[in-house]
């Protein structure tokens, strides 16, 4: 969709397929104005299962007095809200035990997070003696094997400083590793990188929920100590912490619009696979799907070719015949929309990832966006 | 809701910036291109410029010639290091042979930190986990149904080898079981980005318009 030229215009009314992601987002929005009593009822995000949150705790509850817990800062700028919820209130908990906290980051994107957070917590009643800037450190995994064993930056001063140059001068000085990922170099490099080296650090990590399959298996091994994946469990222990602590919670997503979301995309699912097994026409309007979406110029990633009537490989010829009915440069704008997604699945597919995760990915940067590289 | 913004004039401007760019890129759904561009063109600039700045001041300078210009003589490894970043900054009017020299280090030096890091961190440590071992029915049975799922898995991905009616039918079972493997995957991502939609959408009706605080 990158390729569309800049003056294509925009037609002068919106056509059903166009509305349809309009009307889903006012939905969205009226679902977030409607928020529940005080006690949740059936609408609560927290899960109820609080096996994880009650191993993040038993982490924490572990550290000794003031501890020293180095924050890998390394999550991703787009999908950061999702974990900032479970983030700050770890950083709460922390506070509330009295921790110190320095701050790394591997990736650039983490080191912009990093920033803000820690001029937040400065904000938020951390003293200089319990906050330590460690900044960006470059060279990706060779970076992080350096700073195992020499994390302070020259000239890096103050009692915190002090504290790990006295100890170890490297990662060894810390009572735990909390890692916040979705970037790049998340929970599992620092695991093959740190862990392996300094078997001795607890590490624990909050990555969003796209994470969780990936990192789910070393959580098992102990690799892990603890681990917040999902969105539910980390409104579960913000909810916890909120408990205990003074101020304003951090606010959760609003639970009916993620259930009403849930509800729209199965819809949309369902009639995707009705379409494939029985021909049902899955497109606004009846029509040929998203060749009416994209004969009104909206978006198309390679998710819209996938989702066609009957074309469940996102032929592209297939698009194209539909589009034949329609006058010539539509046509041609339905063609070079499919191209353009049938050419993102191939990077999507070629880039080692398993083959649905490519084309989701794709799906991203056929509608312009930057990949996230949050999937490895 | 995002707390990074106060509500001083700066943290105003910046929630305005914020929301309107947001609509910026909504503005995509209707069709509107020309803005959509723009905010990509307006990412691309910022992201650039936030890289070189982040090379600059936190890797270039406090990393490399500050130690150079305080202690030559006692840095005298970051040299050769000096002279590899000089070579990939000239690499467009450099030959090709000397350019390779700090491609290949960097190159070699990542897959060799990569694959090192997977084998030692991963593959071993995730093997020795999934031995069955004796232990709770439950545990054994668990193992057994992971033993399964894999071997099943692995052989869909037998391609050009005659098969035999059975391993025909156990690669197609694989293949399935893959395609649902792929779509718990698919659930994983809608949950997140549902989320983060949602959570934009409590930014802008919450900090922005300020009516659902």
């Amino acid at each position: 969709m990158g390729d569309a030229p800049m003056n294509e215009r925009a037609p002068r009314f919106p056509t059903r397929a166009m509305l349809a992601p309009l009307a889903l987002v006012v939905l969205l929005g009226a679902a977030v104005l409607v928020r529940p009593g005080d006690d949740g009822g059936a609408l609560l995000l927290a899960n109820p299962d609080r096996t994880r949150v009650a191993e993040l705790h038993a982490a924490f509850a572990a550290l000794p007095e003031a501890p020293l817990v180095l924050i890998g800062m390394d999550a991703d700028l787009g999908t950061y809200p999702e974990v900032r919820v479970a983030v700050r209130a770890a950083f709460s908990d922390l506070q509330a035990r009295d921790a110190r906290l320095a701050f790394v980051s591997f990736t650039p994107e983490g080191r912009a997070i990093a920033g803000a957070e820690l001029d937040r917590l400065r904000g938020a009643g951390f003293g200089d003696d319990q906050l330590l800037d460690l900044g960006f450190i470059a060279g990706a995994e060779a970076g992080m094997v350096r700073a195992v064993t020499d994390l302070l930056p020259a000239g890096v001063a103050g009692s915190l400083a002090d504290a790990i140059r006295e100890a170890d001068a490297g990662m060894g000085a810390f009572d735990l590793a909390l890692v916040v990922g979705g970037g790049e170099l998340g929970p599992r490099t620092w695991v093959e990188q740190v862990g392996t080296r300094l078997p001795g650090l607890a590490i624990a990590a909050i990555v969003p929920t796209l994470a969780q399959p990936e990192l789910a298996p070393y959580l098992r091994t102990g690799q892990l100590v603890a681990l917040l994946a999902t969105l539910r469990d980390s409104a579960a222990y913000a909810a916890d912490v909120a408990e205990g602590a003074t101020g304003a919670p951090e606010r959760v997503p609003s639970a009916l619009a993620m259930l009403l979301g849930m509800l729209v995309a199965l819809g949309a699912l369902g009639r995707g696979v009705a379409s494939g097994l029985w021909g049902v026409p899955s497109g606004p309007g009846g029509g040929a799907g998203t060749s009416d979406r994209h004969r009104g110029g909206g978006p198309a990633t390679d998710a819209d070719a996938a989702t066609d009537a009957g074309n469940p490989d996102g032929d592209v010829a297939t698009d194209a015949e539909r589009a034949s009915d329609t006058d010539a440069a539509t046509a041609a704008e339905v063609e070079q929309d499919t191209a353009t997604a049938a050419d993102v699945d191939e990077e999507g597919d070629g880039d080692g990832d398993a083959g649905a995760a490519g084309a989701a990915d794709s799906s991203d940067r056929a509608t312009g966006s930057e990949p996230e590289g949050d999937t490895r | 809701m995002s707390g990074f913004l106060g509500s001083d004039l700066a943290g105003m401007t910046a929630t305005w910036v914020a929301a309107l760019a947001t609509i910026v890129v909504w503005s995509y759904l209707l069709g509107e291109r020309r803005l959509f561009r723009l905010a990509q063109h307006l990412l691309a600039g910022l992201a650039t410029g936030y890289l070189v700045l982040l090379a600059v001041r936190e890797v270039l300078l406090p990393r490399l010639l500050e130690p150079l210009g305080r202690d030559p003589a006692g840095n005298l490894l970051l040299l050769p290091a000096l002279a590899l970043v000089a070579a990939l900054a000239g690499a467009r009017w450099l030959p090709r042979q000397v350019v390779a020299l700090p491609v290949a280090v960097l190159v070699g030096g990542t897959a060799a930190f990569a694959l090192g890091g997977a084998v030692a961190g991963t593959l071993l440590p995730q093997l020795a986990a999934s031995v069955l071992r004796p232990g709770a029915p439950l545990t054994v049975a668990n193992g057994l149904i992971g033993l399964g799922i894999t071997g099943l898995v692995l052989l869909g991905f037998l391609h050009g080898v005659p098969r035999s009616r059975v391993t025909g039918a156990a690669a197609g079972a694989g293949h399935w079981l893959l395609i649902g493997a792929i779509g718990g995957w698919l659930g994983f991502l809608l949950v997140s980005r549902l989320a983060l939609l949602v959570d934009r959408l409590g930014f802008l009706l919450g900090d922005w318009l300020g009516v659902a605080r």
